[in-house]
């Protein structure tokens, strides 16, 4: 496990999207998790915004991120499947291979299990001939799924080569889910690992967790939960998990301070967690 | 009590009952033509509006679409497959997450529907191929042509072959198994002579896909996902190898390509093109 498993998200940092790329770049990293917004809001249109991204030499680990798809009926599932498809074209266009999808948080879908299978699978659909792989995410307040544990059931129901997991240490840490069933998702079918911690010891209810989610995280080894992180990290390292760690901070304070300053936060992080993890380099343990 | 209703089964929700045509683009369309009249095909159609012509041979139907065709090289752009009922089937395929077509790449006017398949090329659907063809409304037959000229050696559809990226194998065949209801073969069972990639059975038994990953040891190759080629079915490869040969096709005759019982591979032509012989149990 060294500097290049990791990657910095752009919704950490302030500024123009060069200016992100250049921090990152500068602060050692070879990867970006890239938002929507990095696109389409470019002053120079999207196609300015993916040269950039493309010139940057960075890799894309990802592309985010996809909100409340699966389980609506009707317009609204049609309505859905349309952004999706331009989600899917703007993350074909810079050449990330993974979309990520949280669970849905909408009102106006259904639990149903079939239903998120189905849905979920003809997203995965959509992304065979574009090659990208739909990373699904339990967003701990998400209406119906809001634990991995679910979430890794409907990915193996839905059973699509190009369908896995996004796990999210906030949303584990949030939900206090245990981590014991982890040993039981096949290294091969989780496509992200995304990291961070907070600062308070409980985030309670729904809102507090979408509040300290969306403004509050910190970067493992800054925050209160860090040993969990760790614990997560050699956990996933043990199992054979040999994809991309990246940091899904959101920090208010982040976004005004001076791009190197934070840049330099999340590679000392990355330090952090590398220094306590055990090394990539050693056999992953077998499973029995 | 006994039912003639062509009801589809469980394992082909469509219907699929064959390849209707299958579609070259290319900005040579007389070049590719004459190379296709030396593999047997005869130009029996032109479109009323377009630069299209229909070539056929024996059940076989091919499109040669030169209408704002950018590339010189005839490249596979599109197969048609027949299906019970086209407006069910590609809804069917667009409720499991198939991209819809875009409406000009087509070259009917007809409004046949269709998906993107792999690349740039289309899929679409056709169900009238029985007692009305789709070829009637949007093509004239070319005066004095047989519009039925017989098959060279028995040759028809065998199958396509579709070249994808490393470790894309799984991702494809969740398309056309979720999609169409393909069928993989058996690890080893090959037919022709380039034994490679998985080989994907249709629903209906009346062709093949072969998916071909990159060979190890092409990572300096440029390999992109597309169509390939297709594949003749000849009961007697020798024998459609010689009747080819003696109207002028030239097969690779080198290392282990050579023709066989199995198949044979013709040369490549007009910068790229080629096209596969393959023993073949189907029937014509």
């Amino acid at each position: 496990m060294n500097l290049d498993h990791f990657g910095m998200d752009t919704i950490t940092l302030a500024g123009p999207l060069e200016a992100k790329l250049r921090a990152v770049r500068a602060a050692g990293f070879t990867q970006i998790m890239l938002s929507a917004q990095d696109i389409v809001g470019h002053p120079g249109g999207e196609a300015a915004a993916i040269a950039a991204v493309q010139k940057s030499g960075l890799r894309v680990t990802g592309f985010q991120v996809l909100r409340d798809f699966e389980g609506l009926d009707g317009h609204l599932h049609a309505y859905k499947v349309d952004v999706a498809k331009a989600m899917l074209e703007m993350c074909r266009a810079l050449r990330s291979r993974i979309l990520l999808v949280c669970s849905s948080a909408s009102a106006h879908a259904t639990g149903d299990t079939g239903r998120l299978v189905k849905d979920l699978q003809k997203l995965a659909m959509l992304a065979v001939p574009l090659d990208i792989r739909i990373a699904y995410e339990a967003l701990s307040w998400g209406r119906h799924v809001h634990e991995y544990t679910q979430a890794w059931d409907i990915v193996q129901s839905a059973g699509r080569e190009n369908l896995g997991l996004a796990l999210d240490s906030f949303h584990m840490l949030a939900n206090r889910t245990p981590l014991d069933t982890l040993q039981e998702i096949e290294p091969k079918k989780i496509f992200i690992v995304q990291l961070s911690d907070f600062l308070w010891q409980e985030v309670r209810s729904p809102e507090d967790r979408i509040e300290t989610a969306r403004h509050s995280r910190v970067f493992p080894g800054e925050g209160v939960h860090s040993e969990k992180v760790i614990e997560l990290a050699r956990q996933l390292d043990e199992m054979g998990y040999r994809g991309d760690y990246s940091f899904e901070v959101f920090n208010d304070d982040y976004r005004q301070l001076p791009l190197p300053v934070v840049a330099e936060r999340a590679r000392r992080s990355v330090k952090w967690i590398t220094g306590r993890v055990a090394r990539r380099s050693l056999p992953a343990r077998r499973q029995a | 009590m006994s039912t003639k209703e062509n009801l589809p089964q469980a394992s082909n929700p469509l219907g699929i009952d064959g390849l209707e045509f299958v579609e070259y683009a290319t900005s040579q369309p007389q070049a590719f033509g004459a190379l296709l009249q030396k593999l047997g095909f005869a130009a029996v159609a032109r479109h009323r509006s377009r630069e299209v012509m229909l070539y056929r041979q024996g059940a076989m139907n091919l499109i040669v679409n030169a209408h704002e065709a950018a590339e010189s090289a005839p490249t596979l752009s599109a197969f048609a497959l027949r299906v019970r009922d086209a407006a069910y089937a590609h809804h069917h395929a667009l409720e499991l997450g198939a991209w819809e077509m875009p409406t000009r790449a087509s070259a009917m006017e007809l409004n046949i529907p269709g998906i993107h398949g792999v690349a740039d090329t289309l899929i679409y659907f056709v169900d009238r191929y029985r007692d009305f063809s789709i070829y009637d409304v949007d093509f004239v037959p070319l005066a004095a042509t047989d519009p039925r000229p017989p098959a060279i050696a028995g040759l028809h559809w065998f199958g396509v072959v579709q070249s994808i990226l490393g470790d894309r194998t799984a991702d494809w065949l969740d398309f056309y198994q979720n999609l169409f209801g393909f069928s993989v073969l058996p690890r080893g069972q090959y037919f022709g002579v380039l034994p490679k990639g998985t080989l994907l059975e249709s629903p209906c038994h009346k062709f093949y896909l072969q998916l071909v990953e990159p060979p190890p040891g092409a990572e300096d190759v440029r390999w992109d996902e597309g169509l390939v080629r297709v594949g003749l079915g000849a009961a007697d490869v020798p024998a459609a190898v010689k009747a080819l040969q003696a109207r002028g096709m030239v097969f690779v005759d080198r290392g282990t390509v050579q023709p066989s019982e199995k198949g044979a591979l013709t040369q490549p032509y007009l910068g790229g093109v080629t096209f596969e012989l393959v023993h073949s149990h189907l029937k014509p």
